[in-house]
């Protein structure tokens, strides 16, 4: 990074990588990949490592809207009931035969109001957010399912697939990914939210506009879900009532085992990224060793566990 | 007698203790002085068994006692009042006082009854008024201090170590606090007494022990002392004048507010600010001075009355950074809530405040950053490895002056202090009097609140008596005398 790492050597230079928040669950992966190449075969190819990008990129998409949100020291329990709104209430159109040029924008646009929605409430009413979007999840499924009335949208055209073809899904995934790495580290709006988390009355005394932060926060929480909605409706080829439920919770796993702190204030995208693909891979490793699929649930929570122990030993060490 | 023979503490990188040996006498109280990061602290924490692990030896009339436990020390007769109270502020004194060893009757059921008995002679031992019924967190602190006192008392505890417990008292609840000590004493209770205001270590001591970084300077008693003494021991240098002499010259009008007010807080409080003046506010806490400041920063709403900025009439700031671009800024009493992101570096810090500025279109330019920020961290001499280091690390008076560079950056003219020494060592409170007089020099005016008399009378040009949310009283440096203003503060008359 500096000068002094080549001045103390080698071993320094190693050191200084442990330091860095996203080593140890990089390495962690790079262990795990070498060790389900070696015990299963097929799994070090093309084709798995294909699967294993589709699998995790809708709700990576969606838990980097909540690593911005946790971040702030918030939450969203409302991206999976986001998700199926603006996809069910958005395919409404597929339905009426409106063009695609349409009918997408209008899903995301959706997608941004509900998150609107949330920033709103949770930025004028004294009450957590995690309480806030408990009740608008239910309230946004709600609706989906009186609207819908739990009846599925299929066929589709199939130009609504084309996003969810090959590697298409992560493509979106990794530009997503790139963008708001960049945003959260070199611009004043990913200072902002860093420092709204890390203490909020601080920031406000800094001048810093906390409400229009958070609002915003949410907002590309909303968004990033319905962005995820228009991939996994690619991807499946139908739109169902049903979609993105349990994303609030695989998400904030990702975000959680990724390093961010659940206080908020310090935490990475990257990270959230690289929790997303430890599950992934998790995931496809245990799926290729026909393990009872009842054992992911556990290894996750496990994960989440440690990482939560980890997480609140530094934050208890203040 | 506790006797504390050669102990040492270290933690990675740092060695607290080092080599502490002294001896505290029985039913003495024994002030404990030293400035921040001297080991005092880390003395508490092995003394109360927060620390089970360190060199050397701690003996207790003669017998050598290792706690492993908060619960063991406390066992051991040792009772210690945290500068954070420790009281739980949803349930009663009673149940306070007696929380974790509830007396109890068959089948587990609390015995109220002797709850507030014993409750009852406790505070009326104390001399105080208070109601063992009463919800803890409707107390003053002072009042919640008392009761952390009584828990101590209920442990039948031989030693009581407080770990600067005037901090977030105002100057009669201090007082207050010193009856009591003396009380406990005639009790033949020993008081380890830690704190870093000499003022009050001589007047509640009967030795003082002096810490310099984590070593044992001295230990002496109060009547072969001095002040002088004590200073030069604990900052290792001598310091004769406590207060920078003011160089600045009153300029032109800042500020000027009339009757502002804001219901169940203050009430028509009106005063001006001139460029180059520092104006006092001194009161009690709850006297509604933070209250006035938050609501003239745009943190919080007013109800009523005029500000006038700079000759112009503005209305109220409806945020703080309104405020902020109009030149004002606020230094919150409360650092670590309301000034600081500990977990963020300095330079993160320092820069929130105008990264607006850093940041035309968007992006935060890195260079310009770290050339600000460097040029305010050695202008202020923060001690530091690098821009980059996290704030948590640093001490409280490095703290402060990170926040006070954040402030500065804004380059306001006006600008709200609210206890901005608190909690720091002599040599740091020196450097932060001098910013504030070269601010003023620079034509900046300043509005000081802080709860310690003697800095409020010794660089305000002209103070401020805040009683119950009113300006009871102005006086100019020359009319404020200590026990006039005192008197005023505390609801006598004006003389």
């Amino acid at each position: 990074m500096n000068g002094e790492t080549s001045r103390l050597g080698p071993l320094s230079s190693l050191r200084r990588l442990f330091q860095v928040r996203e080593a140890p669950i990089l390495i962690y992966i790079i262990i795990m990949i070498a060790v389900f190449s070696v015990t299963i075969n097929g799994f070090f190819s093309m084709k798995n490592f294909e699967i294993i990008s589709r699998q995790i990129t809708t709700i990576g998409i969606v838990s980097i809207g909540m690593t911005l949100v946790i971040l702030t020291s918030g939450f969203d329990l409302s991206v999976g009931a986001i998700l199926s709104f603006a996809i069910n209430i958005g395919g409404q159109g597929i339905v009426l035969g409106w063009p695609i040029w349409i009918v997408y924008p209008f899903m995301l646009i959706l997608g941004v109001i509900l998150g609107w929605i949330n920033g709103f409430l949770i930025t004028r009413l004294a009450v957590p957010a995690l309480i806030i979007t408990l009740g608008t999840m239910n309230i946004y499924r709600g609706i989906t399912m009186v609207i819908t009335k739990g009846v599925y949208i299929t066929p589709i055209p199939s130009v609504y697939q084309v996003i969810g073809n090959g590697y298409i899904p992560f493509v979106f995934f990794a530009a997503v990914l790139g963008f708001f790495i960049y945003v959260t580290l070199t611009t004043r709006f990913g200072r902002n939210i860093f420092a709204i988390g890390g203490a909020e009355q601080s920031a406000l005394y800094s001048g810093v506009p906390v409400r229009r932060y958070k609002m915003i926060v949410y907002i590309i929480s909303g968004f990033l879900s319905a962005l995820s909605g228009l991939i996994l409706v690619g991807k499946s080829g139908f739109v169902q009532p049903q979609a993105g439920l349990g994303y609030e919770l695989n998400a904030i796993a990702a975000v959680v085992i990724g390093g961010t702190s659940i206080f908020g204030g310090s935490g990475s995208v990257l990270g959230t990224f690289l929790g997303s693909v430890m599950l992934g891979i998790i995931l496809a490793g245990l799926t290729m060793l026909a393990v009872n699929p009842y054992w992911q649930g556990l290894i996750t929570g496990i994960l989440i566990v440690l990482a939560i122990t980890l997480d609140s030993i530094r934050y208890l060490r203040r | 007698m506790i006797s504390i023979e050669n102990v040492s503490k270290s933690f990675p990188g740092v060695r607290a203790l080092d080599d502490v040996s002294f001896t505290i006498q029985d039913g003495e109280v024994h002030g404990l002085v030293g400035e921040n990061g001297a080991g005092k602290s880390t003395l508490i924490k092995i003394l109360s068994g927060i620390y089970p692990d360190y060199e050397g030896s701690i003996s207790f009339n003669g017998s050598v006692k290792r706690f492993n436990s908060v619960h063991e020390a406390q066992q051991g007769g040792i009772a210690t009042i945290f500068q954070e109270l420790t009281v739980i502020k949803d349930l009663s004194v009673a149940e306070n006082i007696f929380l974790g060893r509830e007396p109890m009757r068959r089948f587990g059921m609390l015995d109220w009854g002797v709850m507030r008995e014993k409750s009852e002679e406790v505070l009326r031992f104390l001399d105080t008024l208070l109601n063992p019924r009463e919800t803890v967190g409707n107390l003053s602190v002072a009042n919640q201090q008392i009761v952390e006192i009584c828990k101590a008392l209920v442990l039948n505890s031989k030693i009581i170590i407080m770990d600067e417990p005037t901090s977030s008292l105002t100057e009669h609840e201090v007082h207050q606090l010193f009856l009591t000590i003396r009380r406990l004493k005639e009790r033949g209770i020993t008081i380890l007494y830690v704190s870093h205001k000499i003022e009050e270590i001589f007047e509640i001591c009967d030795s003082i022990t002096v810490f310099r970084d984590g070593k044992h300077i001295g230990t002496v008693e109060k009547s072969k002392t001095s002040h002088d003494e004590v200073i030069s021991m604990m900052v290792g240098r001598s310091m004769n004048m406590m207060f920078p002499p003011r160089t600045a010259h009153r300029g032109g009008l800042l500020l000027s507010v009339r009757g502002l007010t804001r219901r169940g807080e203050f009430e028509g409080v009106s005063f001006d600010l001139h460029e180059g003046e520092i104006i006092g506010f001194a009161g009690l806490i709850g006297a509604g001075r933070t209250e006035l400041a938050r609501a003239l920063f745009g943190a919080t709403a007013l109800d009523g009355g005029e500000i006038e900025l700079y000759g112009e009439k503005i209305g109220y700031f409806s945020h703080p950074n309104r405020a902020i671009s109009r030149g004002i800024a606020y230094l919150s009493e409360d650092r670590k809530g309301e000034g600081l992101m500990l977990e963020l570096s300095i330079k993160e810090n320092i820069s929130l405040s105008i990264l607006k500025k850093i940041s035309p279109y968007f992006f935060v330019q890195g260079s310009r950053e770290r050339e600000l920020v460097q040029s305010f961290v050695s202008k202020f001499k923060i001690k530091m490895t690098s821009i980059d280091q996290i704030v948590e690390s640093l001490s409280g008076g490095n703290q402060q002056k990170v926040i006070i560079s954040k402030l500065l950056l804004t380059e306001s003219r006006v600008f709200i202090f609210d206890e901005p020494t608190r909690g720091i060592d002599v040599g740091a409170k020196y450097e932060i009097y001098k910013i504030m007089n070269d601010l003023t020099a620079e034509g900046k005016g300043i509005i000081f609140i802080s709860s310690e008399l003697p800095e409020v009378l010794g660089i305000s040009e002209r103070i401020f008596c805040m009683r119950e949310g009113r300006l009871v009283q102005e006086y100019s440096r020359e009319e404020a005398e200590p026990e006039k203003v005192m008197k005023v503060l505390t609801g006598g008359n004006a003389a």
